[in-house]
């Protein structure tokens, strides 16, 4: 135990006198004399039910929140009255642009209600029935390998984060909460599969494994979402839909549906963040190109690791055969593009146009586009 | 009375589908989007047709004929035969097979292509992925024939959701 109480409560003679008091019938109530807001907030729109977006009113709202919150040191909930001696809990992150992004309660929201479970939404008795040539079987296994090692590391960076953020930031912790089930749920769901294909899990990779080092032991948690929600999702996000495009059958089409859902909504917090930042805080558009370049050099290192690229290749070309691995090799690249153009497209959208010409892993794509094209 | 393809009966016939399947779509959950239908026609000269569907909470509240004015999210727009071959593979099969899923149909723009002006918009083509697609299986349900007269394939498996 690191943390001890000053006060041996039952020791404390004010503290028993008072509890003995109340239990006697002789209440204090000077909880309920304090000066507050009472708001009686309802739903705007019935068919939705009440959200966050419908609390946001005076000093419960996020409108008027200071982009450094020190008045807060406590786990008050926003809006709550905060008498004299609230502990400090020394939260890591205080300022609002580190976190906030536009639609944030949005996201949430949307997270609630779109869960899904990955026990009884997939069927699995089928997916059972169904064999797949050994070379597709162990190819699919890998990359589902590959998956499980991405999401487990993706369930533990918001968890790092969540109590390490001020409690004002009530929406923002909410959110990645869900993002810590969804992650979770991901790495369920590769794990089931893998184990249910006959062939199992496969191999780990060094490759994706530093890279998964880099996203854990960001040193803020603005550079963790720059890292993880924006560029590390936004490309499994597109490996997803490939992946969902190259499934052998309905119910991994499924499967790829459902974690791309989730996974969309994680890369749209990271737009709306990066946004918010560029918008309010220019001046660290320079930074963020440096944490750009470091994550560009990891995500390259693990995306086009043998463990991800091979699979890909033979799912794509479906077998192994000179023929198959050249039709493969076609399509995994033309996914290679795709996802890089949908990476830079969305830096492009939240503010940064600049980054294609700065960036090493746009020009090494841009040299393969035309290797591809002559 | 069967209704055509492309029309915007054919689309106000799939929202009333997508209202009496609440429970399904509701589990699936909040469904906010507006997007674009195109489908351009056999011949070079002939104008596409267009239809914007809009989404709210767990129901589709607006089916409009054109694009013209609409902020749409994103447009899926394909030839006639593009769409015809997915609806037909739909309708027989009660949901669509592995070569035609939207995300299928549309991640190389192979066959249906997606376009959109912001990625946020795209994105939501993604994030709502389960739910557009099975508004789009529901059409299995649909009573419709094509612009020439012709019927999709009879049924050749019962009603069902994609993947299962």
């Amino acid at each position: 135990m690191s943390y001890l109480s000053t006060i041996d409560f039952t020791e404390d003679r004010e503290f028993v006198d008072r509890f003995q008091r109340a239990m006697c019938g002789d209440l204090d109530l000077g909880w309920m004399a304090v000066e507050r807001e009472q708001v009686r907030c309802r739903p705007q729109n019935e068919r939705r039910g009440l959200t966050f977006r419908d609390l946001v009113v005076g000093s419960y709202g996020f409108t008027e929140m200071p982009e450094l919150i020190r008045r807060n040191r406590s786990f008050a909930p926003r809006g709550a009255a905060m008498p004299e001696g609230l502990p400090d809990l020394q939260a890591d992150v205080n300022r609002k642009s580190e976190v906030w992004a536009y639609n944030v309660e949005g996201y949430y929201e949307e997270a609630m209600s779109r869960q899904w479970n990955a026990t009884t939404d997939i069927p699995w008795r089928e997916l059972a029935d169904a064999q797949l040539p050994e070379e597709i079987g162990k190819a699919y296994a890998q990359l589902l390998t590959f998956l499980t090692e991405v999401e487990m590391i993706a369930t533990d960076v918001p968890c790092k984060w969540m109590g390490r953020l001020n409690a004002d930031f009530f929406e923002v912790k909410n959110f990645i909460a869900t993002q810590a089930m969804d992650e979770a749920r991901h790495a369920e769901i590769f794990r089931k599969r893998a184990l249910s294909t006959g062939f199992g899990l496969m191999r780990a990779s060094a490759h994706n494994e530093f890279n998964l080092k880099f996203l854990r032991d960001a040193d803020s948690f603005a550079e963790a979402s720059l890292a993880l929600h924006l560029q590390a999702e936004g490309m499994v996000l597109t490996l997803f839909r490939f992946s969902e495009y190259i499934s052998p059958t309905e119910a991994d089409k499924k499967l790829f549906r459902l974690v791309m859902q989730d996974e969309a909504r994680h890369v749209g917090y990271g737009m709306q963040h990066l946004k918010w930042v560029i918008d309010h805080f220019p001046e660290r558009r320079e930074a963020i190109h440096h944490h750009l370049d470091e994550a560009e050099n990891f995500v390259f290192g693990a995306g086009y690791a043998t463990e991800v690229l091979e699979p890909f290749i033979i799912l794509a070309g479906k077998g192994l055969r000179k023929e198959n691995i050249q039709q493969g090799v076609r399509i995994t690249q033309a996914f290679q593009l795709k996802q890089s153009d949908e990476y830079f497209e969305r830096l492009a959208k939240c503010g940064l146009p600049e980054r294609r010409e700065r960036s090493r892993l746009w020009k090494f794509v841009e040299l393969n586009r035309q290797a591809i094209a002559a | 009375m069967p209704v055509s393809f492309p029309s915007i009966g054919f689309f106000e016939a799939l929202r009333d589908a997508m209202r009496a399947a609440h429970e399904r779509f509701s589990r699936l959950g909040f469904f906010d989007t507006t997007f674009g239908v195109r489908v351009f026609g056999d011949g070079a000269d002939l104008a596409p047709t267009e239809f914007a569907l809009t989404f709210d909470v767990f129901e589709c509240t607006a089916v409009r004929e054109r694009l013209d004015g609409v902020g749409t999210d994103f447009i899926l727009e394909g030839s006639l035969a593009a769409w015809r071959d997915m609806l037909d593979n739909v309708h027989a099969l009660g949901a669509a097979d592995t070569a035609h899923s939207i995300n299928t149909l549309t991640h190389f723009g192979e066959r249906l292509r997606v376009r959109y002006e912001d990625p946020d918009g795209h994105d939501k083509l993604y994030r709502f992925a389960e739910s557009i697609q099975e508004f789009f299986d529901l059409s299995a349900g649909i009573d419709f024939v094509y612009g020439d007269g012709t019927r999709p394939p009879v049924r050749r498996e019962p009603l069902r959701r994609s993947g299962t």
